[in-house]
């Protein structure tokens, strides 16, 4: 009988909307507890997604996290590697860019032109205009300016830049900028201007950093340099994945994570991470609960309907069908609008907490969506009572 | 009357109370669990951070310039100032000492280590290495008479041992009489860990005994020996060294009761912009604010006063990391947490609503009996009142479970329940059933009773 069943699929949507269409307050209720729902569900998925990202991201801060070094580097024999690693190290890895910074330490007697008298310090060579990438959370003193343009051109004329620990300054009396420092290592010398003072509250603060060119002429070991740090974003398992590759690619050369800093971050991460999930979790029960106190409220209202279908010969399978359809129309109206909403909130989110719009992941909407329709349907629970209902006594007005 | 309503109320229909009652608990359950764990994760992620190890650092004031190298100072024993090891249990002193979480002394020389004491003596000079005296579980007697016990391994998390740290105690040297005049210090059985690479390198295990003395180094009193008792690996420069008790390195050293550096590991608060000004640009107002709260720079100023001769600094690296990471992730829970209160009144709201709208024939009646729209308001805001009493009040018991459940899975253990979370709770629970109650009750007042009574 095709054309009876055209017919009840006709009556079936017919009485679904009349069923949405009777009480506007009650629709809009609901609509908005799915709504919100899926609303504060895609935005946190959605930052979940990025806030991961964003916060390895963050990590940034910490500084390095890999270091490249001599292979079984003792006090005694003091080795080095070549410069010629630097080019084996790629400048992104997965997606994220790598920072690296060849370092080459010498011991030398310092002086400046106001202290005179020359004392013992660590003078590191490296990129110094690229110094505060590396050395995050140090404060630096003036900022090292950008040199860039303006460097090579009077690298060959003027002495070259150097920034100093503020220990070392203090000690040499370099504190303002300009001063000139003298460097002494064995006869060769080298001198070099004060750009920075910088305070790390670490070992730096008792160093001098110059160029790379100067510090290696100082010590006599052309492309020598003494570690590489390195600093690499991405999980914890990204990382690890990235000093494995970097081992491999480097023999000669020993790469391990700065433990205080995998370690710690792995931590952190991990902790952040399964915050953000249990939210998520928390907020979809909370829907469900919204809807579920929605639905208690349709059940108790629909109860003459369905005491009359019941009476017209509707199976209860049947019944129970119209109005699961009618959640799973709300929970997929609700989603599709919160989602939209969604998109809007996490951009929203995103700017407050990290100052970057999150990045909108199509993947999280379908998903949202999904569990709004699935929250909507299994907090129709409620409706359950219908079945129970007995036509005869819903007529009397009784219960 | 009254109470006999709102009695009868509650008795008569108890399952649909229950229902309400249920709805009510469920969402405020969840909303407590969501609030008193962000209330809780500052202080939490703030402990986690700590397994960056050390924020702060303390060393002598007139100190010569140290010539560290990837972690190795390379300043012979006799340069530079020590600090004593006596004034350490003062740290503990200062205004915020519940918030010092651990602090470890060391002192750093280069010796000459081998396995027999042949190796050391004459031309052989043994394998030179670092040698580093520290601190490991190491109990420390306050002047309240409580006792703290501190160490490397909490200032520095990521230092991982195969088999157990030393142990201070039975490192001193012990006093024999040998004769009515003279006697002899024998050293006690000392004990220390060593590196993973320098165990590799010289064959070392657990168990062993290792000889060290200072380089080029006649004197016997000074030579020691000490046994194995675990294998250190930390991805730094102490792989590469022996870490012993600071006593031992102190009789090496000829350095009796002093160290070189301290670290410090101290719960903080993030530094704001109010943090970020001189301390000496303060009011006295400001300047009060300032050395009351946690801030890192406060606490490093308050050890500074308590530990005289001293330079504290700030490992910025750790510090600032810290601070800007905490930052963001409380501001990321803190609109969590608002979206999940918000999603939880539209619960509580939508199910009082329902309560209200189920109830229409009873408004009805009261109103034909004369009853006025203020005092129907009145008895169902009363019912709607108790019932968030109730069902807030068994939400938040159920929300501190929640709050214990999450709080252990996700940081290993549970936050501290918490009157302000209780008190915020019933609050938002009588909110909301109120605000959800007064929308229906509002149309309800505009009902004409014969209708409804009607049944139309």
């Amino acid at each position: 009988m095709p054309g009876s069943r055209a017919t009840n699929r006709a009556m079936f949507w017919r009485i679904i909307r009349r069923l949405l269409g009777a009480n506007r307050g009650r629709l809009f209720v609901m609509l908005l507890a799915l709504g919100t729902g899926a609303a504060v569900t895609a935005a946190l998925l959605n930052l979940q997604v990025d806030a991961k990202r964003r916060l390895t991201t963050e990590f940034r801060a910490f500084g390095a996290n890999v270091i490249i070094a001599p292979p079984n580097a003792s006090p005694a024999g003091n080795r080095l590697l070549s410069e010629s690693l630097m080019n084996k190290i790629p400048a992104d890895f997965e997606a994220r860019p790598i920072l690296a910074m060849p370092f080459l330490y010498l011991v030398a007697q310092a002086s400046s032109d106001s202290s005179q008298s020359f004392i013992q310090a660590v003078v590191a060579g490296t990129d110094i205009t690229r110094l505060p990438q590396i050395g995050a959370g140090w404060k630096f003193e003036p900022l090292v300016p950008a040199i860039g343009a303006s460097a090579p051109s009077l690298l060959t004329s003027m002495s070259p830049s150097c920034a100093i620990g503020a220990r070392a300054a203090e000690q040499l009396s370099a504190t303002i900028h300009g001063v000139q420092l003298t460097l002494d290592n064995g006869g060769k010398r080298a001198t070099c201007e004060v750009v920075s003072v910088l305070t790390s509250g670490g070992p730096e603060d008792n160093q001098i950093f110059t160029d790379m060119a100067t510090a290696q002429e100082l010590a006599s070991l052309s492309s020598r340099v003494s570690l590489i740090l390195v600093r690499a974003e991405g999980t914890p398992a990204s990382i690890e994945r990235f000093i494995s590759t970097l081992a491999k690619s480097m023999p000669d050369a020993d790469v391990r994570g700065i433990r205080q800093f995998t370690e710690g971050e792995a931590k952190i991460y991990n902790r952040i991470s399964g915050l953000l999930t249990a939210t998520v979790g928390i907020v979809l029960v909370l829907t469900g609960l919204c809807v579920m106190a929605a639905m208690t409220n349709v059940a108790m209202e629909r109860k003459m309907d369905v005491g009359l279908m019941k009476a017209i010969g509707g199976s209860v399978r049947r019944v129970l069908r119209l109005f699961l359809a009618e959640a799973a129309l709300l929970g997929l109206a609700g989603g599709i609008i919160g989602a939209a909403a969604g998109i809007f909130l996490s951009i929203g989110l995103g700017k407050a907490v990290f100052g970057v719009a999150a990045r909108p992941r199509l993947i999280v909407y379908p998903v949202a969506v999904v569990l709004t329709v699935i929250v909507a349907i299994l907090s129709a629970f409620p409706l359950r009572r219908l079945a129970s209902i007995r036509p005869a006594s819903v007529f009397r007005g009784e219960a | 009357m009254f109470l006999r309503i709102v009695a009868d109320s509650f008795g008569r229909r108890p399952r649909h109370k229950l229902l309400t009652g249920a709805a009510l608990a469920l969402g405020m359950g969840v909303a407590t669990a969501a609030l008193s764990v962000s209330l809780d994760v500052g202080d939490r992620l703030a402990k986690e951070f700590r397994s960056l190890g050390a924020n702060l650092l303390v060393t002598p004031q007139a100190d010569s310039l140290p010539l560290e190298i990837g972690g190795v100072d390379y300043r012979p024993v006799n340069a530079g100032a020590y600090l004593p090891e006596s004034d350490l249990p003062k740290l503990k002193t200062i205004f915020w000492h519940n918030n010092i979480i651990a602090f470890a002394p060391l002192l750093e020389i280069s010796t000459s280590v081998g396995t027999s004491p042949g190796e050391l003596s004459g031309s052989n000079s043994g394998a030179k290495i670092q040698m580093i005296g520290t601190w490991a579980g190491h109990p420390l007697r306050l002047e309240d008479g409580t006792e703290f016990t501190t160490g490397i391994e909490k200032t520095n998390p990521w230092f991982h041992v195969e088999g157990r740290w030393f142990s201070d105690a039975g490192n001193l040297l012990r006093r024999v009489n040998v004769s009515s005049t003279g006697h002899i210090y024998v050293p006690g059985s000392a004990e220390c860990v060593v590196g993973g690479k320098l165990a590799q390198r010289l064959n070392l295990h657990a168990g062993q005994q290792i000889f060290l003395t200072l380089p080029d180094f006649e004197d016997m009193q000074k030579f020691r020996p000490c046994s194995i008792t675990g294998i250190l690996s930390t991805g730094g420069a102490e792989d590469d060294a022996v870490v012993a008790p600071i006593s031992i390195v102190q009789q090496i050293a000829g350095k009796p009761g002093e160290y070189r550096r301290l670290y410090v590991s101290a719960l903080t608060k993030p530094e704001d912009a109010f943090a970020k000004r001189d301390p000496k640009s303060f009011s006295p107002a400001e300047y009060d604010r300032w050395f009351c709260t946690p801030y890192i720079s406060s606490i490093a100023f308050q050890i500074q006063q308590e530990l005289p001769g001293t330079d504290v600094r700030v490992i910025r690296r750790v510090a600032e990391g810290e601070g800007q990471i905490l930052t963001r992730v409380r501001m990321l829970l803190w609109l969590v947490t608002g979206a999940a209160l918000l999603a939880a009144a539209l619960a509580v709201g939508a199910s009082s609503a329902a309560s209200v709208i189920e109830r229409r024939t009873e408004i009805g009646l009261m109103k034909a009996l004369g009853a006025g729209s203020g005092t129907v308001g009145f008895l169902l805001a009363a019912e709607q009142l108790l019932l968030a009493f109730v069902g807030g009040g068994a939400g938040y018991t159920l929300g501190i479970i929640l709050a214990r459940l999450l709080g252990e899975r996700i940081f290993g253990a549970a936050p501290e329940p918490s009157f302000i979370v209780f008190f915020a709770i019933i609050a938002l629970a009588s909110g909301v059933t109120i605000l959800g109650s007064a929308l229906p009750l509002r149309r309800a007042s505009l009902y004409e009773p014969a209708p409804i009574l009607r049944g139309e």
